[in-house]
């Protein structure tokens, strides 16, 4: 076994995805799915039932009253928020672990995740991909799985890399690539293909950071980049590896925005971090 | 409306200020922090002499670039706002500009950001000719980079310490 199939071996680690979120992102990349086969999905499955009912009626949620069924969850929350509260419980068992050599303290890469998440899946609406929008929602959510596994990885070669990137000029991503052999969006893609993943969501969780130039001209992608790199600027439960990722105008030249745009967004994801902090308390 | 938060604890304690946020304190058993730092700058006033200060970590450069409502919601987001939120502040406790120490620090950015969308960049430019304008001096900066910054400004002395991600701690 070589040392990156080593690393890799280490996606067995992780906690699968359950079936019924599993169903609903693959629904959710499916042109021909309708809302209602989603929430056919989620109101049939006793576990995703009991988990949404139990968030619903927590004190922090603040529904003004209790909540007994998931089609009462839907009428009074909505089926997207429902859709996102599913992906959300579905994903946190990993996310809460504290991941070695990122320098994250524990939750941090949860808070990290939720809150792209959100910023992207807002840009999906605002930039004409609402009927995409939990697809990207669901890709921002896990684009960074692979730090999970990649972590002690780091932390064992962190000497190394940190040098690639202060002094050689490198990316984060592109001194893991170059040291350790494999960097979190590769890895991050593998537990896509081994979870079964439909094929959209697996590119945009590998070209999140967009190294290859020809992921650049793909708009969901952007979208994903775009949250991230809004999160970095922000400072949002960013580690060690804090701002080092390569910045490519023309991603967001192509999709049109303005330095007004860019700007906008940041100041909407920092207003946002405050509702959603009650949020990441209860999922 | 000022966005700040005033404490006189007896006990020490360490007060987060979060992105966005403006907070003061006069007690010399409180510590102010602003973690993570990315693009946005943290801005450390302290007046050694009435031994009060604050501290502003604000996200955006200009507040008029964007919907003056929003600035007047949360003014400490923004350079231009928080900075006179931050004056404001100081003014109420008697603080005299003649004795401010200020640091900066944060203003990163991520690796070949362009001119036009280098917010870090913009928000150094900003708070640099804002505080010129005022004639103050800045003590000392910790800018640029592309890595994330703690600002702690330590009530009892009015030693700032930055701490930049995977480096020494630097005491001012």
């Amino acid at each position: 076994m070589t040392h990156v199939d080593d690393i890799i071996s280490g996606i067995d680690t992780l906690r699968p995805i359950p079936p019924v979120a599993a169903q609903i992102m693959v629904l959710a990349e499916d042109e021909n799915s309708s809302m209602a086969d989603i929430a056919d999905l989620i109101v049939h499955d006793p576990s995703i039932t009991a988990s949404i009912l139990k968030i619903c009626n927590a004190a922090h949620f603040g529904l003004s009253r209790q909540v007994n069924s998931v089609r009462e969850a839907i009428a009074l929350l909505g089926l997207d928020e429902v859709i996102e509260l599913v992906l959300l419980n579905a994903t946190a068992a990993n996310f809460r672990d504290e991941p070695d050599g990122y320098g994250l303290g524990e939750g941090e890469l949860w808070q990290h995740a939720v809150i792209s998440a959100h910023t992207a899946k807002i840009l999906a609406e605002n930039h004409g991909f609402a009927s995409l929008k939990h697809l990207i929602f669901t890709a921002a959510l896990l684009k960074d799985i692979g730090k999970l596994i990649m972590g002690r990885f780091v932390a064992f070669s962190y000497e190394k890399i940190n040098i690639l990137v202060h002094s050689k000029g490198y990316s984060f991503s592109e001194a893991e690539k170059e040291v350790i052999g494999i960097n979190h969006e590769e890895l991050a893609a593998r537990v896509g293909q081994k979870w079964c993943f439909g094929d959209q969501l697996i590119y945009m969780m590998r070209h999140h950071h967009m190294a290859d130039e020809s992921a650049r001209g793909n708009p969901e992608t952007a979208l994903i980049y775009l949250a991230d790199i809004i999160c970095m600027m922000i400072g949002f439960a960013t580690g060690v590896d804090g701002l080092a990722y390569r910045f490519y105008s023309e991603v967001l030249d192509r999709m049109k925005l303005t330095e007004k745009d860019l700007q906008n967004a940041i100041l909407n994801t920092g207003y946002r971090r405050q509702k959603l902090d009650k949020l990441l308390n209860l999922v | 409306m000022l966005n700040a938060h005033i404490s006189h604890q007896p006990v020490s304690v360490m007060t987060a200020v979060n992105f966005g946020e403006l907070k003061m304190s006069h007690n010399p058993a409180e510590t102010l922090v602003a973690f993570s730092i990315g693009s946005g700058i943290g801005v450390s006033i302290y007046d050694p002499i009435t031994r009060c200060g604050g501290l502003l970590n604000f996200v955006l450069p200009d507040s008029s670039m964007l919907s003056p409502s929003k600035a007047h919601i949360q003014p400490s987001m923004f350079a231009d706002t928080g900075l006179a939120a931050l004056f404001d502040a100081l003014s109420d406790f008697g603080a005299q500009r003649e004795n401010f120490k200020v640091v900066l620090a944060g203003g990163a950015q991520i690796i070949d950001q362009t001119a036009e969308f280098n917010i870090g960049h913009k928000n150094h430019q900003a708070i640099t000719s804002l505080l010129k304008a005022e004639d103050l001096t800045i003590q000392h900066a910790d800018i640029g980079g592309i890595f994330l910054r703690t600002l702690r400004l330590d009530m009892s002395n009015g030693d700032t310490v930055i701490q930049t991600s995977g480096q020494k701690e630097v005491t001012v």
